[in-house]
């Protein structure tokens, strides 16, 4: 990583230190109280082992020792690099205490009845929650028992503004992707879901269509794309290539996930994030348990602590993505990451949408994504 | 003797386990339903009808082979001269030749790619060109190697035999040295086309994801789609390919043989 980010991190957190030491000295300043108290795990529970599966690069760096500190326990972290993948690892047996799947994810396990209920007395911390957070996480979770959200975001384009008029980008939305200019000049996911959720939306549809006619015509809008300006198909990699743009081969605009915009413009100043006018996939990361974790309770712990003020602000600041924490993310909203519009992902726009899980349509999907790629 | 025999038994649990098994679970899943349930088959052709109803598919395929054919074709035109050459030369320049040849092979194929990604990066050349000069570039080595290794094997009073009896250089090189080196040739393919026909890192590191082949319609189709059953099917339609292609080179590799013997 570039040393001026790690930099950067440090510095912050110092501050964080000292302030947090202020305001403790303060006596609490009228906002939400998320301190925890350690316990020795092994003598509360019994166990003091969890395994946790989470996004790679998605957790601060003491967030995890912190916590092993607390309560003398002991977290094996794994991390995947997409939703499927983790499910399908829970498929080949694998037995985790805490998983942090999209919200989609969620509403399948909970469908296949994998997951258990949360212990909300152990975990008095949600009270710090973004109401907006929990307003989505009611499309998949709507008794909110059984998920915490970690991270929310939302989808959109990132793009030099040096070489895109942001006027002509904010006019155009997701349609700036059928401009011949730009050929050879854009990143575009890897992925079919974020891919054909950009085609609905540009037509004006659902996301969570399963209509023959409009999957088609997103179908038809795609190979567009890929005809007029041959869109690099990508994953990961296009933080960094939009951060420290090659410069044989710049790109002027990328699809990329709210969090990893805010992580590339405090990288690269002349990047700017829209999220198009025509609507996006707002989606959110949570924290659940399944029904094969060897230690709930501690996991139960676990979410509570990183719901606390200082794992969130650790979390938010080194991943970049929007904490649910709300005074976490109205804190860093105008300091760290102040001026950078992608760590505020939009809220309550009623084009927008949340992922639905849909078995059906991702198989559809799939095969017609193979075909927009196939030249 | 016979002792030794015993020892074999390691192995044999090892393919069944690690090699049968899942070859059989392939199969298995190909000719089945998506589902949950392990314990509940419902057996169907849908998925091999599916990949060949749609002409994208096959058109996949048919890349796949054109791509590794290619490979395959321009090693040989490339590693036979090569080969040749170092074979000439006086055995300490032979094994410093051998030795720079095998070199890059010391460093995983993946970092190997990787880098070239960054090279290739600075050229405006399509996607489709750099993924043919990765591929080359990873499994040149493999053709040299064993070309190399059967043209040293032949014995040079062969060729001393073939001058007195009149033949000249081109007669002797057609007459003893290219027969007597084709074994050497259909090994080389053999290593270099099955694994080119089925890669899948160097065309999605190298293509920018616009070039599709059959190894990256199977990941797709396991790790992002979860359909493991399709993903099957176009790893069995791929394993009979590569049956029919080993096939095809066995006989060569017998008739040149054959031809050793006359």
């Amino acid at each position: 990583m570039n040393s001026s980010f790690v930099k950067k991190v440090s510095i912050s957190l110092l501050a964080l230190s000292l302030a947090a030491c202020g305001s403790s000295g303060s006596g609490g300043s009228g906002s939400a109280d998320t301190e925890t108290e350690g316990v020795d795990a092994m003598e509360a529970y019994g166990c003091n082992v969890i395994n946790v599966y989470n996004w790679g690069e998605y957790i601060g760096e003491d967030v995890v020792s912190n916590f092993e500190e607390l309560y003398n326990a002991k977290v094996n972290y794994d991390m995947f690099d997409s939703n499927e993948s983790m499910y399908t690892k829970l498929m080949g047996g694998s037995s985790y205490d805490l998983l942090v799947p999209s919200d989609y994810m969620i509403e399948r396990l909970l469908m296949e009845d994998m997951l258990q209920k949360l212990d909300l007395s152990k975990i008095p911390n949600i009270s710090a929650l973004d109401p907006d957070v929990v307003d989505m996480q009611k499309v998949y979770d709507p008794t909110l028992e059984y998920s915490v959200p970690y991270f929310h975001g939302s989808v959109g384009l990132v793009y030099n503004t040096n070489n895109v008029d942001p006027a002509e980008i904010e006019e155009k939305g997701w349609d700036i992707l059928l401009d011949e200019k730009y050929k050879n000049k854009v990143y575009m996911y890897d992925s079919q879901r974020d891919s054909f959720m950009i085609a609905f939306k540009a037509l004006g549809y659902s996301m969570n269509t399963s209509d023959d006619a409009e999957i088609q015509a997103a179908y038809e809008w795609l190979r567009k794309v890929h005809e007029t300006v041959s869109p690099a198909y990508v994953t990961d990699e296009v933080i960094d290539a939009m951060a420290y743009p090659n410069a044989n081969d710049p790109k002027d605009i990328a699809v990329v996930y709210s969090g990893d915009a805010a992580y590339i413009i405090a990288e690269n100043p002349d990047m700017d994030y829209i999220e198009p006018k025509q609507g996006t996939n707002v989606w959110s990361d949570g924290m659940v348990i399944p029904k094969n974790a060897s230690c709930p309770a501690l996991a139960n712990e676990f979410i509570n602590f990183v719901l606390t003020y200082d794992s969130s602000y650790d979390n938010s600041i080194t991943v970049g993505y929007t904490s649910s924490n709300l005074e976490v993310s109205e804190e860093l909203s105008t300091t760290e990451f102040d001026g950078i519009d992608a760590y505020v992902p939009r809220v309550g726009y009623e084009k927008d949408e949340v992922f639905r899980y849909n078995s059906v349509l991702v198989q559809k999907l799939s095969d017609l994504w193979n075909k927009v790629k196939i030249n | 003797m016979k002792s030794f025999s015993k020892m074999v038994y390691p192995y044999v649990i090892w393919a069944a386990a690690m090699i049968v098994m899942p070859m059989l679970m392939i199969v298995l899943y190909a000719f089945t339903v998506k589902g949950n349930s392990v314990l509940t088959f419902q057996f169907t052709f849908d998925n091999f009808i599916r990949f060949f109803s749609d002409p994208v598919f096959p058109g996949v395929l048919w890349r796949s082979l054109k791509l590794a054919v290619i490979t395959t074709v321009i090693c040989i035109a490339i590693g036979y001269p090569s080969a040749y050459i170092i074979a000439k030369l006086k055995p300490n320049s032979q094994a410093m030749m051998i030795l720079l040849i095998t070199l890059p092979t010391w460093i995983n194929m993946l970092v190997r790619t990787y880098a070239w990604r960054g090279i290739l990066s600075n050229f405006p050349i399509s996607g489709e060109i750099k993924v043919y000069i990765g591929m080359l570039y990873n499994f040149l080595p493999f053709m040299i190697l064993q070309i190399y290794t059967s043209l040293s094997k032949i014995d040079p009073n062969l060729i001393v035999a073939a001058h007195d009896l009149g033949a000249n250089n081109r007669e002797t090189f057609r007459r003893v040295i290219l027969p007597l080196s084709l074994p050497g040739v259909v090994s080389g393919i053999t290593l270099v086309f099955l694994p080119a026909v089925s890669s899948f890192f160097i065309p999605k590191l190298l293509g920018g994801g616009q070039y599709v082949l059959i190894g990256n319609l199977i990941e797709d189709y396991f790790i992002s789609t979860g359909d493991w059953n399709f993903g099957s099917a176009i790893s069995l339609i791929m394993a009979i390919i590569i049956l029919i292609s080993m096939y095809i080179t066995r006989k060569l590799d017998r008739k040149s043989a054959e031809a050793e013997a006359d």
